[in-house]
């Protein structure tokens, strides 16, 4: 039984006006959280609870939007002027006029709905949707609106036309007629059905067919539909030979490229620029500003601009896309594009995109060698990091030169990697070129110099290295990186350097002064490095020593002594 | 059942003096029984209330000589004319509906000569019986302490089979509208196109979306509209019909509404490429020339490259691309545009090709005056391999529209010309549709929408009243097929 209209009526504004309260405030709460945060979960329940007197009082409540208020029962229950922070205008400005709400819709759907709104009220005048065309998706059950029409003055009118000649039948015009249909009746249309012989089955559909056409139903949804109807661009283009409508394809084509790789379609980016060397071949007559147009895609996306932001777009977008994506798009960029990809290398975070653009920076640059030694020439160029990294990968060794520069670049990073590439080189020319890398006012780069000299043995660098461990280098040095020099002058020295290093480990003579703990450590360890008998009795000697560190330097090498 | 002539009087009449007067009817009748439920009877609102509602009432019966409001689902009609639901009523509006529904009220006739204290004693009667739950049929109650009450001028009927008369009205009037937009809103894209401009692609949308809701829930109604031919809007309104078409069989198929709206937009947006076309080739009258048939068969790509280049989609609507490129190409490939790259038809492009072919060729076009007859035109889709359209498809449109199509202009044996006005439900009797008997047998015409009679009806003997014996065409009797679905 219906509820008594009576009970409507004492249904209080307060409670209705409470109830668009929290709904607003809900609004609020979906918008700022996510469904898992206790204020959204407190907000859902509010207005789940603010329903529950509504019902007992009513089957439905209607609200009129009346532009910023909502009017329930004659009585405004809402009022907002501020259009911007107004609910009902979110609502009104896009349509609708009424709204009804039904028992049910305190469950999911009123959250639904309230987020639909909120997504509406972020679309721009000119978006594809709007709140109606949103809310119509949802299919609630328990919610029904009502809007204004979207044309409503130039709606073409339907209204018959036979009026007026049923009314003017004459008696002759009926007998007439009646004539005509008679003599009809006589001749039936040859290949008409006949009643009695329809056989109205062959128009069921059978079982499989129903099944057949919802798995096509199914597969247009699975179907690459963008693949498809760029395949038919291409094909249009191939099969018209007028210039208007192929630089028109052209056209689209040209606001297509920023759209795909603004979404990351990598894949449909570097398959189109395969299509279009091949429509390029295929094409026999092609107006040469258009093959030109054709052929400038693949440079385009080379260009620093547009390839700066593809790699920005990589970095930034919250999905991984597939490497083999990224790859092929990257497989196809020019030489143009060495530069800005080395400016992007070094500082990418993310592992998995560095590993791929490394990939197609190396194929490029081993290719293009002469474009690598024209950015390794400029020394201001961003691309200088990048670059000697590449040089280092490759090994280039026609780049050795422009690295010795480098060993001298204002830029401690850049040295450091010129030095690296260097030692990774390791020709002769590469290693005389790391040599004054040794003195470098900067930590890393002497420790990439020396690391470098010790992996090549570089006898070279003898001199430098003795300076150092005779205290006459330029710079003061740390333990650790004061132990490495110490090391690599044995290493490179051999054991001639013993005299010098078992002097600094033993002074002798009166007047000799005594290194420092740290430096007679290093000699130790130093020491340890030559691997000869009297280097060994040095440094059993040495375990006597009165300096703590010495002793357990000397301790420590000898552990390790491998003969 | 009712004459659909009847019906006729609901669209004329000087409407809007009774919208006004039926209106303020409907508002003082509220304020009264508002009145009466929150003071006593003899309060001065209450009696000012009772004033005004029988101050309406008399107008009303003194210029029309009847009041008399019916219910008839969510609408409510004075004197046969609805009263559409506004911000100063919709309370009013919502309330009275609540009320009469609860009631089972179909009818309610006020007499001239009706006296106050009738009002008062209805209105404290209905308030009465709202309020005891104990009583279970209201409507009984009413009529009895009415009787009691003696209130002569008063006169209730309960909801009958009226309501669904004038629900069908109500549904025509929807899908006229909901059509009509569709015609609007394709026209006012193609005209953009043509003029170099950006379109609503929302309206768009809210169309398709509209044509979806009214397949979804009467369908008869506005698949019955797209027998209307429009010669000189032809373009746009064969738009419509092929979303009409598409939408439907979509459903047929078991489609979902969401699936369905995105088969209607690319239905509705098939023939984009036509805004390309030169309109004095589209209305060529005389046969076309061959560059002209070029240009003509170009639209399928033009409108894949014009949907490219909609600035006004966020999305790029692929979908409806590759249905406008694909629906002349038929199953095998064979038609047009050609194909370079290895392709495969979506069952979208095969659905509105159907759809399309079913419609171009049962209407009337500068290049075409005889339109084929539908039935016809289905024979000829089902058995003609070289036609291209998927079987499967062109049989669930024979399932859909009957084998008599919607619109086909039939001769009965009972010497009767009718038009058929939907296919039978019962798959049983695809043979036998509703008919609207357009001509009887005394040769006289009757005004649309007819005399809707179902072919299955069987007399006393067990015979079938009336079985087609033929089709025809229904410019032989001057019959305008689309006038009998408005």
């Amino acid at each position: 039984m219906p509820i008594p209209t009576g009970a409507e009526l004492a249904l209080p504004a307060q409670q209705v006006e409470e109830l668009i309260r929290t709904i607003v405030k809900g609004l609020r709460a979906f918008q700022m959280y996510l469904p898992n945060n206790p204020i959204y979960q407190r907000a859902e329940q509010a207005i789940h609870d603010a329903f529950l007197p509504i019902w007992s009082s009513t089957q439905q409540l209607t609200l009129s939007v009346v532009e910023s208020d909502l009017v329930w029962s004659e009585q405004v229950v809402y009022r907002q002027p501020n259009r911007s922070e107004s609910f009902a205008w979110m609502l009104y400005k896009d349509g609708m006029r009424l709204l009804t709400l039904k028992p049910g819709v305190e469950g999911e759907e009123v959250v639904r709905f309230l987020q639909v709104v909120s997504r509406a009220r972020m679309l721009q005048a000119d978006a594809a949707d709007d709140l109606l065309t949103l809310l119509w998706e949802q299919n609630f059950q328990h919610i029904e609106y009502q809007f204004t029409e979207i044309i409503t003055d130039s709606l073409t009118v339907l209204d018959p036309q036979m009026a007026d000649l049923a009314m003017s039948q004459d008696a002759s015009a009926q007998e007439q007629v009646r004539e005509q249909v008679r003599e009809d009746v006589v001749e039936r249309a040859a290949g008409g059905v006949d009643p009695e012989d329809f056989d109205s089955t062959l128009y069921f559909l059978e079982e499989q067919e129903t099944r057949s056409l919802k798995g096509q139903v199914d597969e247009e949804y699975t179907r690459d539909a963008r693949k498809a109807s760029l395949e038919a661009l291409l094909d249009t283009f191939e099969l018209q030979p007028t210039s208007l409508v192929r630089e028109e394809i052209l056209g689209i084509f040209d606001a297509l490229f920023p759209n795909l790789l603004n979404k990351g379609e990598f894949r449909t980016v570097a398959r189109l620029l395969r299509e279009f060397r091949t429509v390029a071949q295929r094409v026999t007559v092609l107006d040469p500003p258009l093959l030109e147009h054709l052929q400038s895609f693949q440079a385009r996306l080379s260009e620093p601009a547009i390839l700066s932001q593809l790699l920005q777009s990589l970095e930034e977008s919250a999905a991984m896309p597939e490497d083999e994506d990224i790859g092929e798009v990257l497989g196809e960029l020019h030489a143009e594009g060495l530069e800005t990809m080395l400016t992007f290398l070094p500082s990418l975070k993310r592992p998995a995109i560095r590993q791929i653009l490394e990939v197609s920076v190396d194929r490029l640059g081993a290719a293009n060698t002469e474009v690598v030694l024209d950015i390794l020439g400029r020394t201001n160029s961003d691309a200088l990091p990048g670059a000697v990294g590449l040089c280092r990968r490759l090994t280039l060794q026609v780049a050795v030169p422009a690295l010795d520069k480098l060993v001298g670049h204002r830029e401690a990073e850049v040295r450091q990697g010129a030095v690296e590439a260097l030692a990774a080189i390791g020709s002769p020319g590469a290693l005389t070129a790391i040599e004054r890398a040794l003195d470098d006012p900067e930590r890393g780069v002497r420790l990439a110099a020396v690391t470098a000299v010790a992996s090549k043995e570089y006898r070279g660098a003898l001199r430098r290295l003795e300076a150092v461990v005779q205290g006459k280098g330029r710079h003061e040095l740390e333990r650790a990186e004061k132990r490495q020099f110490f090391e690599t002058y044995a290493v490179v020295a051999g054991p001639p350097a013993l005299p010098l290093l078992s002097d600094i480990l033993e002074p002798r003579g009166l007047f000799r002064r005594r290194e420092s703990s740290e430096t007679r450590t290093c000699a130790a360890y130093a020491i340890a490095r030559l691997r000869t008998p009297e280097a060994r009795s040095i440094l059993e000697r040495i375990q006597q020593d009165k300096d703590l560190p010495v002793r357990n330097a000397a301790a420590r090498a000898l552990r390790d002594w491998v003969e | 059942m009712m004459e659909d002539r009847d019906l006729s009087r609901l669209s004329t009449g000087d409407e809007g003096y009774i919208r006004h007067a039926g209106r303020g009817f409907l508002l003082t009748f509220y304020a009264a029984l508002r009145a009466l439920k929150l003071y006593p009877v003899e309060n001065t609102a209450v009696q000012k209330a009772l004033d005004e509602l029988q101050g309406t009432a008399t107008a009303l019966l003194v210029t029309e000589n009847e009041l008399e409001m019916r219910l008839a689902g969510d609408f409510l009609f004075i004197n046969g004319t609805r009263l559409r639901l506004e911000l100063d009523n919709f309370a009013a509006f919502s309330n009275l509906l609540t009320t009469l529904r609860g009631f089972e009220i179909g009818i309610f006739r006020t007499h001239s000569g009706v006296e106050r204290r009738e009002w008062q004693a209805l209105l404290s009667i209905l308030l009465s019986i709202s309020a005891d739950a104990t009583i279970e049929d209201r409507y009984v109650a009413l009529i009895e302490r009415l009787g009691q009450a003696h209130t002569p001028h008063l006169e209730f009927e309960p909801e009958t089979e009226v309501a669904e008369a004038i629900n069908a009205q109500e549904s025509r009037e929807i899908a006229k509208r909901t059509y009509a937009q569709g015609v609007a809103v394709t026209k006012e894209v193609v005209n953009s196109i043509r003029m170099g401009r950006t379109s609503s692609v929302k309206k768009v949308k809210r169309a398709v979306q509209m044509i979806v809701d009214q397949v979804l829930t009467n369908e008869t109604s506005i698949v019955g509209l797209t027998t209307l031919r429009d010669y000189d809007e032809y373009t746009f309104t064969h738009s419509v019909n092929v979303c009409i078409f598409s939408v439907a069989l979509g459903r047929k198929i078991g489609l979902t509404k969401l699936q369905l709206y995105d088969l209607g937009m690319t239905a509705l947006l098939h023939d984009i490429g036509k805004a390309k076309i030169p309109i004095e080739v589209l209305n060529k009258t005389s046969g076309l020339a061959e560059e002209e048939w070029r240009v003509i068969q170009a639209h399928p790509w033009r409108g894949a490259m014009t949907l490219f280049g909609l600035r006004a989609y966020d999305e790029i609507p692929y979908k409806s691309i590759l249905v406008a490129h694909e629906h002349h190409m038929k199953s095998d490939l064979t038609g047009y545009p050609r194909s370079i790259r290895p392709r495969s038809l979506g069952i979208f492009s095969r659905i509105v090709a159907v759809a399309d072919g079913f419609d171009a060729a049962t209407t009337r076009r500068a290049y075409q005056t005889i339109p084929i007859e539908p039935d016809q035109v289905l024979r000829e889709m089902w058995t003609n391999p070289r036609r291209g359209y998927d079987p499967i498809v062109v049989k669930a449109l024979i399932n859909l529209i009957g084998v008599y199509p919607i619109g086909t202009c039939v001769i009965l044996d009972t010497f009767e010309v009718g038009i058929v006005s939907q296919a039978n439900p019962d798959r049983e009797f695809l043979n036998r549709p509703v008919v609207r008997i357009a001509i009887d047998p005394t040769g006289g015409i009757l005004s649309p929408p007819g005399l809707a009679v179902d072919l299955t009806e069987r007399s006393a003997d067990g015979n079938y009243v009336r079985s087609i014996v033929k089709v025809t065409n229904p410019d032989r009797y001057n019959l305008t097929v689309g006038d009998y679905f408005l």
